[in-house]
Order: C-alpha cells, then structure tokens, then sequence
C-alpha cells in the first residue's frame, strides 16, 4: 500500500514525506486528478448511456468498498446502432483503451468471429450461467466457450391497458378483434403499436412474429456462416403479412414506419393505443413518467397466431471481456460482481430491468414490488426466441428491414417481399461460402 | 519568369514536395490501398485478416441489386439537388450582388447555412420535419391541415433530404456565381441597359453567358461532393425507409462499420470513385470550356 | 428580395434558437402557456453538465482546428510559392492535382485512412487528426495563395533579392505581410472545414470524451429511452454553431473576398 513504506522507517525526512506524501493522496482524488494515484487496478467498461446512468450509484459503492480494484465508466451513446458504431470504431483501430464492454445479444457472434472478445470460461468457470433462468443463457456460450454474461434477460413483451380489458389478447386474432372494437368505441385511436422504422428493432419484431405464425427464420447449418435462412416459408411470409395488415387496416398507426422503441412508448403512455410491444424495462419507464395510463397497465407475452406460441425476441444486454486487456483477471471479478444477484436485484428494484438468476425470480422482496416478473419468468422459460446466430447477423438483420420497412411503406406483397429477403439472404451467404473456401 | 537562376526548378519542386507528399499520403494511397482490398476477402469470416479472391467481390458487385439501387439513388439526387441550387445560387447571387446598404451583412447571414457542420444542421432538419410536434406541422395545424408525416415514405423522404441538402449547399454555389458576377464589367451592362434590354434579356444575353465557366466549376464541385453524401443521409434518415435515401458512401460505411466487410466496402468505394471519374469526364466533355484558366 | 433569402436562411436555424430556450411541455403545446413554464435555460444546463460536457468537444473542435490550420498554412505558403514561381508542364501537372483533390469527396478515403491509423497510431490523437484534415484543405489553400501571390509585383521581390535577403527572409519581411489578408482569409477556410469535418473524425476518433464536435453532437447522449431531447439538441446546436457564427460574422468580408477573389484568379 503507498505510504506504508514512510512508516516503516520513521525518520524525520522520511516522516515529512509521508505527511506530503499522505497529503497529496488526499488531495489529488479530491480534484487535483480525476484518477487516483493508488496502485489500483482500474477496469474501464464501456456502456450506452442508459445503463451508466442506471448503474451509477452501484458503481460508486463498489468503489468505496474495494481500495484495489476500481470501476471506470465510459459512456457511449443512447442509440444502440451508434453505440455499436462506436464500440467497433475503437476495436478497428486497435485502441486497447477499455477492458469490457456492454453488448447486445445479436453482436456476440460477430465480435467473436473478428477475434475480439476474450473466452470466460476459464475465469468464471464452465458452470458460471447454470443458476440462470434457461432463456437468459442463450446466445452467451457457443463454439465451445463462453463470451458473456447477461446483465438483463430482457425478451419481447405484450403490454395491455388493464382499464380496456379484462384479460390480454393470447393470439393474433384476438388482439385484432380487441383493437378494432375498442377503436371503433372511441376508447383508444390506435390499436396496436411496435417498432416498424428500419433499424434492428423491427428485426426483433419480425423474429417474434415469424416464430408466432409457426415458421423460422434461421436453420443452424453448417460452414461458416453456421446455417440457411428461412425467410420464404408460409409461415414468414404470414408474419410479413399479418404486420403490413395491422398498418393498412388503421389497427396500427402507419407513423410505425418510423417508430422505434421511444415513440411507440409516447404514443402508447399518451393513452392513445390499446397495445404496445416493448421490452421490460418500458413498465418502470410509464409509471414514473405520471401520464394518463399510470396503473392501468398490464403485461402479457406476445401474441401468435391461433395454434402455435412464441416466446418474445431474446434483448438482452451483458458483459463481454476484450482481447487486449491487460488484467482479464480483474475485469473478471468485476463481471461476476457486475452481473451477479445482488447488482441485478438493485436494478431490478431501481430500474424495472428483467434479471437472469432464477433465484431472483423467488425473490419474495423482488415479487411483491415487481409484478412483472412473473411474466418475465414465463416469457424466458417459455424460450424466448434468438436472432439467427452468425457473424453475419447484421448483414441478414439489414436486408430483412429493409424489405420489411418498404413493405409497410409503399405497396406490395407480402410473399414478394419475403421472397426478395430470402433471395437476397442466400446470394449474402452463397458470398459467404466462397470466402470459406478461399 | 525570367531572370531566376537555373536551379529554381528544382528550388520549386522542393517547396512543393511537402505539401505533395501528404496529398499523396492521404488521396493516392488510400485509392490504391482500397483498390487492391477490393480484391481481398476480409471479413469477420476470414478473421478480418485479408485474403486474395480473386474477382469475387467484383462479381458479387455487379449482382448486388441494392448497389445499383444506391448508385442510382444516389446519381439522382446528386442531379436533383445539385439542379436546384444552381438554379437557386444564381438567384441568390444576383440578390447578393445587388449594391446597397449592409450587403456585407447580408452575405455573411445568407452564408450561414453553408459554414455550419452537417451533422448539426441535419439533426436540425429532423426537428423540424417531426411528426408531429415540428415546426412544419405546426405551421399545418395552424392552417386545420392534418399532420403530415415529412420522414415516412420513401418519396416525400427523398424529397425532404434534396431540400436539406439544398439549403444547406446553395450559399456556396451562390457564392461562386458572385465571383463571376463581380468579374463582368459595368459598362457592359449600363450599354445593354442604353440599348433599352430588359432584366430578364441582359441575364440571358449577358450575365449567364458570362457566367458559363463559373457555372460548370460550381456544377463539377457540387457534382462531386454531392455523389458523396453521407452525414447529411447518415443523421437525419440513416438511408430510410426501405433504404430508399442510402447513399454509396453509406452503404460503403455501413459494409465496412457494422457488417465488418472490408473487402466488398473497398470495392463500393472504388466503384463509386470510378462513377465520380466517368461522370466528370463526361461533364468536362459536354461543358468542352474548362472550368478553370489553368495556365495563366 | 432581401428578407426572403434571409426568411430561407435563417428560419431554420432561428428554429433551433427558439428551441434551446423552451421546455419540452412548451415545445409540444405551444403557446398558451405560461411564460414561467415556457422558457427555460435548462437545455444549455444539461448540455453542459453532460458526461463530456459539451465544452469539451468545442474544446476539441478548437484544438484541432488550430493545429489544421498552422499545418495547413505552413505547409500551403511554400508550395503556392513555388507553385507560382514554377512554369511548364509541371505547373499545369501540379494545378490539375490540386483541382482534382479538391472536389474529391472526402468520405471515399475514410476506409483506408482507418488503416492508416491503425497501423500508425494516429488514433485517438486530436493532433494526428490534423493530418488527413491539413492533406483536404491543401488543394483549396495552395490554390487561394497561388492567386494571391501572382497578385503581387514580381519588381518587390527582386529588389529583395537584390538586398541579398535570401528566400526565407524575402518571404517573412516582404511577402508574407502583403499576403496577410489572403492568409486570413485561407485560414478561416480552413478551420470552417475542419470544425465540420464528419467522416473522418467518426472513425479515427473512438474515446468519447476526444470527439469533435459534429460526431459528438450525431451521437448525443441522452440517459432517458422516454422522449427525444429536442431541447437538448438544439442547445447542443447553438452552442457548436456559436463560435462559427461569430467568425463568419467578424471575418464576412474576408472569408466572402477569399472565395471570391480564389475563384476569379483560380
């Protein structure tokens, strides 16, 4: 420890350094430097913004607790898609300057395959996710190891206006008939809002949906992109088609076209739609932001067509290590802290977030003031449903919006578009194939 | 340049080398690098690590309906918009070159649009075409119309991005057609003036012809930066909906910055130079005036 | 005239004046409102206070336009120099690479300069970023001083030479103090194009906290999923547009004469 050294010879001079000395280690963390001088390990962990904020004052008292290891957070963007930007910004240019990151469950497969991320396995143990909820472990360990740890287990969910109805909708056919009574009652303007705009938002629709008209859209394969898009099937192109319908009925507003997840969230706590699919975190949202549906909200796991189930599209957000950091020891205790039960439970209570330890989900403390976990629990052990698991993710998600988004745009059909998207898809992993052999 | 002693060549060449040094550093290398990356695979299927193949990501080019799509795209709107501010840069130049009281003030404040960051005017612009709390709509709400959704469709979208582009870009172009007003002799148009043509005979007698090098060193600039629109279409519409506002650039940027494809963003970013190169060409062909007195 | 091209000018930016200063409520209701409730400072509070603030990408914003613009001019001066003193083909060779550089748009090299900083270092260095930043405004400089220094009797020199003041003092004595309004105006320029600079700030930059200001602003941080913070983007838009504003203000006829005059003797 510094200082320690002074005391042990106590000479005059070496007394009056250690008073200096003493008095420069309390000054500098006072504002001199923004960095401490003691020999702690620092670990920097970029986040989006969201989650620094979120996570503030639980990293504030982990550094107050430990005087060795310390916590450093930077922040990203609101924005998923800058924050990816971002992330692969800095690991393109080989700048080493944070140890982990926060990541989205649908970029894994990709950081993998470009060799940035560190396995854990080793550092956290082979059975580090088994006491999660079996939903929340997907898309973490794959390939033989493990390349993160969720933070949230965040799936799809249905939220209701519990002062419309009685119970919520179980399929597409009910939620319909609901929208477009209470629509033509007057109770509500719109029926049913979702994230339509071309970003990865409408790709976890799409998936959700596909799924709930009993269809797929990736069939794990071989070769290096890991498997075959399903795109043209019946029960696809019935998803497309069950979406572009909402829209053109008037059930969903057609402004869906450029909604992302904050403006179906306004429209929906502004009282003027029936229904709103969103992630978990959206409860917590409404109830503090004291609108007009405060208390008359109610969540339920997605709709699927009559005769078939889905879970809700996997969202979730946890910790990967980078290659090139300098002490993966450290940042691995920092993400068994940082994803453990007790943090999770304190952004549960602070956040509304969805946890991924099946203990917390007995939580008698957790159950009484959270409500929606047992939702959040059947929606993750019904098997929430996971985005095609390729490097090549991002390309397949883009031109699937794509054609998805011109469907609800302009004119055209269903079967069309999702045949475009099937073609498009096999011509990107026909490429894909000739670069395995090269 | 007479009386300077024989070495000054060399003295000039010299004085010239830095600076054709880092041009060269940072234009002919770059070309070259992402030419021969366009025959490379380098992705997250190959590690990242490039790896010869061939003509692939050539042929993969030329079969990629969205990059035809883009180009086109792309080529229209730079043909579009670049259109309107000629048409729109003459007008303001003509008010600019107008002598009266605070013209100096006036062109500093017309100028504005043109000296400020994209990206801010762009998040600007999305403000202002919101739906349904935009300044715009509620201009809409004030005459009863209904909202409007200006970011919605494909068409009304491409139409909202050419008028950002365009107020954003015409200052400048007006700002070159002021040089070349400023270069007309007086005389010329007080005789035209004497001889009783009206306003609109003297710009079309006179002025425009005058005016013709300016124009084709405006339309070559504008030509060329507007085929390489990016933060414009990456802030306010990120190349929606249905990509119908992407650009070459953002789709080479988004090749190379999401789907980790390095390989086929350099074989985009040398297409699109080889489609600047041909359009230019044909520009300097049809305009057959240089541009520009070269050698003075 | 007049105050239709300034109506198209400046309403929209008088827009986002009005916006920085108003609540979100004010924003979405309109008016009606009470005056207390209206107007607001808290946008430029936030702003500021944000983690970065947004000081700190003006401040980067500046740095790299400072360093862009002495590179610039000291690499531009001697080149222009010898560029005008230069005859033949290799004047005309010269010219048409300056021209051809500068109407190139910018956004085709970033893929390769991410390279080059990469296996350079350059990252994450707002001085580095100088680099590709002084190599882009090179054309338009070399070509602006070119114009000025042919501006200049060639007698002036020779009677320098004639003195026996050797090149460097005949460009810092006599030259360059008749050159200064040219300079200044080169010199805005300069920084103009390097405060807005995008594309490649966005990829050679990846610490938030040493962005430049139009990335930084692109990506504005906002902690609530909730509501788009329009106030806040548009005090992030007055603030960044601010010391722009002051210098095409102050500098009007120089930046105005520069380009004009650059283009007349191009």
């Amino acid at each position: 420890m510094p200082g320690s050294g002074a005391r042990r010879r106590p000479a005059p001079g070496a007394a009056l350094a250690g008073l200096m000395l003493g008095l420069v280690l309390i000054l500098l963390p006072a504002g001199l430097l923004a960095r401490p001088v003691a020999a702690a390990t620092t670990v920097r962990v970029l986040m989006p913004s969201p989650f620094v904020d979120s996570t503030a004052p639980l990293v504030a008292s982990f550094n107050r607790e430990h005087q060795d290891l310390r916590i450093e957070v930077a922040r990203g963007p609101l924005d998923t898609e800058a924050m990816s930007d971002l992330a692969i910004g800095g690991l393109l240019l080989g700048d080493t300057a944070y140890d982990m990151l926060l990541m989205d469950v649908s970029w894994t497969a990709k950081y993998v395959a470009a060799g940035w991320l560190v396995p854990l396995e080793g550092l956290l143990g082979d059975d580090a996710l088994e006491a999660m909820v079996p939903g929340a472990r997907t898309g973490n360990a794959f390939g033989g190891h493990l390349w993160r740890m969720p933070l949230t287990g965040d799936t799809g969910l249905l939220y209701w206006r519990t002062d419309l109805m009685a119970e919520p909708p179980r399929t597409t056919t009910e939620l319909e008939a609901v929208s477009r009574r209470l629509q033509a009652e007057g109770k509500v303007r719109w029926g049913y809002v979702w994230q339509g705009r071309q970003y990865e938002g409408l790709s976890c629709v799409m998936l959700e949906m596909i799924h709930a008209f009993g269809g797929q859209w990736w069939q794990t394969g071989s070769g290096r992109a890991g498997g075959q898009t399903e795109l043209d099937s019946p029960g696809a192109i019935a998803a497309a088609d069950w979406l572009v319908h909402l829209v053109r009925s008037g059930v969903s507003p057609a402004a869906v076209a450029d909604f992302a997840e904050n403006e179906s969230l306004q429209l929906f706590a502004a009282g003027d739609a029936a229904f709103l699919r969103i992630w978990p975190y959206a409860w917590r949202e409404i109830e503090r932001g004291g609108g007009p549906v405060v208390g008359k909200v109610g969540v339920s796991t997605v709709v699927s067509a009559p005769g078939f189930r889905s879970g809700g599209t996997l969202g979730t957000w946890g910790l990967s290590l980078l290659a090139g950091s300098p002490h993966p020891e450290a940042a691995a205790e920092v993400i068994r802290w940082f994803t453990g039960p007790e943090t999770q439970k304190a952004l549960v209570l602070d956040q509304g977030y969805a946890p991924t330890w099946a203990s917390l989900y007995e939580d008698p403390e957790l159950k009484r003031k959270h409500p929606l976990l047992a939702v959040q629990r059947q929606a993750l052990e019904q098997g929430p449903e996971v985005r095609p698991l390729t490097p090549l993710y991002a390309q397949l998600s883009d031109l699937l919006q794509r054609q998805i988004n011109g469907l609800i745009t302009a004119e055209g059909s269903a079967a069309d578009a999702m045949a475009m998207a099937q073609s498009q898809s096999a011509v990107l992993l026909e490429s894909a194939a000739g670069q395995d052999s090269a | 340049m007479k009386g300077f002693p024989m070495n000054t060549s060399l003295v000039n060449t010299l004085l010239m080398l830095p600076a054709l040094l880092l041009l060269a550093i940072v234009f002919a290398w770059p070309l070259l690098d992402s030419a021969w990356l366009s025959t490379q695979a380098s992705s997250v299927l190959t590690g990242l690590a490039p790896t010869a193949n061939g003509g692939a990501n050539w042929q993969r080019l030329l079969g990629d309906a969205r990059f035809w799509q883009d180009a086109a795209g792309t080529l229209r709107f730079a043909v579009v918009s670049v259109g309107l501010e000629l048409v729109l840069g003459l007008a303001m130049a003509l008010v600019l070159h107008r002598p009266g009281r605070g013209r100096g003030w006036l062109r500093a404040l017309a100028l504005l649009p043109w000296a400020l960051p994209s990206t801010v005017l762009a998040l600007g612009w999305r403000w202002i075409y919101n739906d349904p709390y935009g300044p715009l709509n509620s201009l809409l709400k004030l005459f009863g119309a209904p909202a409007y959704g200006f970011l919605t469709t494909p068409a009304t979208t491409w139409l909202f991005t050419v008028l950002a582009d365009v107020w954003k870009t015409t200052p400048f172009v007006a700002l070159l057609l002021l040089a070349g007003l400023q270069s007309i002799p007086a005389e010329l148009e007080e005789s035209l003036v004497l001889e009783g043509a009206s306003p609109s005979q003297i710009l079309r007698r006179l002025t425009l012809p005058l005016l013709r090098p300016w124009i084709s060193l405006a339309l070559m600039f504008r030509l060329a930066q507007a085929l390489g629109v990016f933060e414009l279409v990456q802030v306010l519409t990120r190349g929606g909906p249905a990509g119908s506002t992407e650009s070459l650039a953002l789709y080479a940027y988004l090749n190379a910055m999401r789907f980790l494809d390095f390989g086929y963003s350099a074989t985009l970013v040398v297409a699109t130079f080889l489609l600047l190169l041909l359009l230019t060409a044909m520009g300097w062909l049809l305009l057959r005036r240089r541009p520009l007195e070269i050698s003075r | 005239m007049r105050s239709l091209l300034l109506l198209w000018s400046l309403a929209p930016l008088a827009w986002q004046l009005y916006t920085s200063f108003v609540t979100p409520e004010a924003l979405i209701q309109g008016a009606g409102m009470a005056a207390g409730s209206f107007w607001t400072l808290e946008n430029y509070r936030q702003v500021w206070l944000a983690d970065p603030p947004i000081w700190r990408y003006l401040l980067n914003s500046a740095v790299v336009g400072a360093a862009t613009t002495a590179l610039t001019l000291a690499l531009a001066v001697p080149c222009a120099y010898g560029l005008q003193r230069q005859g033949g083909r290799l004047r005309w060779a010269v010219t048409l690479t300056l021209l051809a550089t500068a109407i190139f748009p910018t956004v085709l090299l970033f893929l390769a300069l991410l390279q080059l900083a990469r296996s350079l270092g350059l990252a994450n260095n707002l001085l580095a970023l100088s680099l590709p930043y002084a190599a882009l405004c090179l054309p338009l400089a070399v070509l602006l001083l070119r114009a000025a220094f042919a501006d200049l009797p060639p007698e002036l020199e020779d009677a320098a030479r004639l003195e026996g003041l050797n090149l460097a003092r005949r460009l810092q004595h006599v030259l360059l103090p008749l050159l200064a309004p040219s300079l200044a105006s080169t010199a805005i320029l300069v920084f103009l194009f390097s405060w807005n600079e995008y594309p490649i700030a966005l990829t050679w930059i990846s610490r938030p906290e040493l962005q430049t200001l139009p990335p930084a602003i692109a990506r504005i941080a906002g902690s609530s999923l909730f509501t788009v913070p329009y106030g806040a983007f548009a005090a992030a838009t007055v603030l960044g547009s601010l010391p722009l504003l002051l210098i095409v203000l102050i500098f009007q006829r120089s930046i105005v004469s520069g380009l004009t005059q650059g283009a007349i003797k191009g």
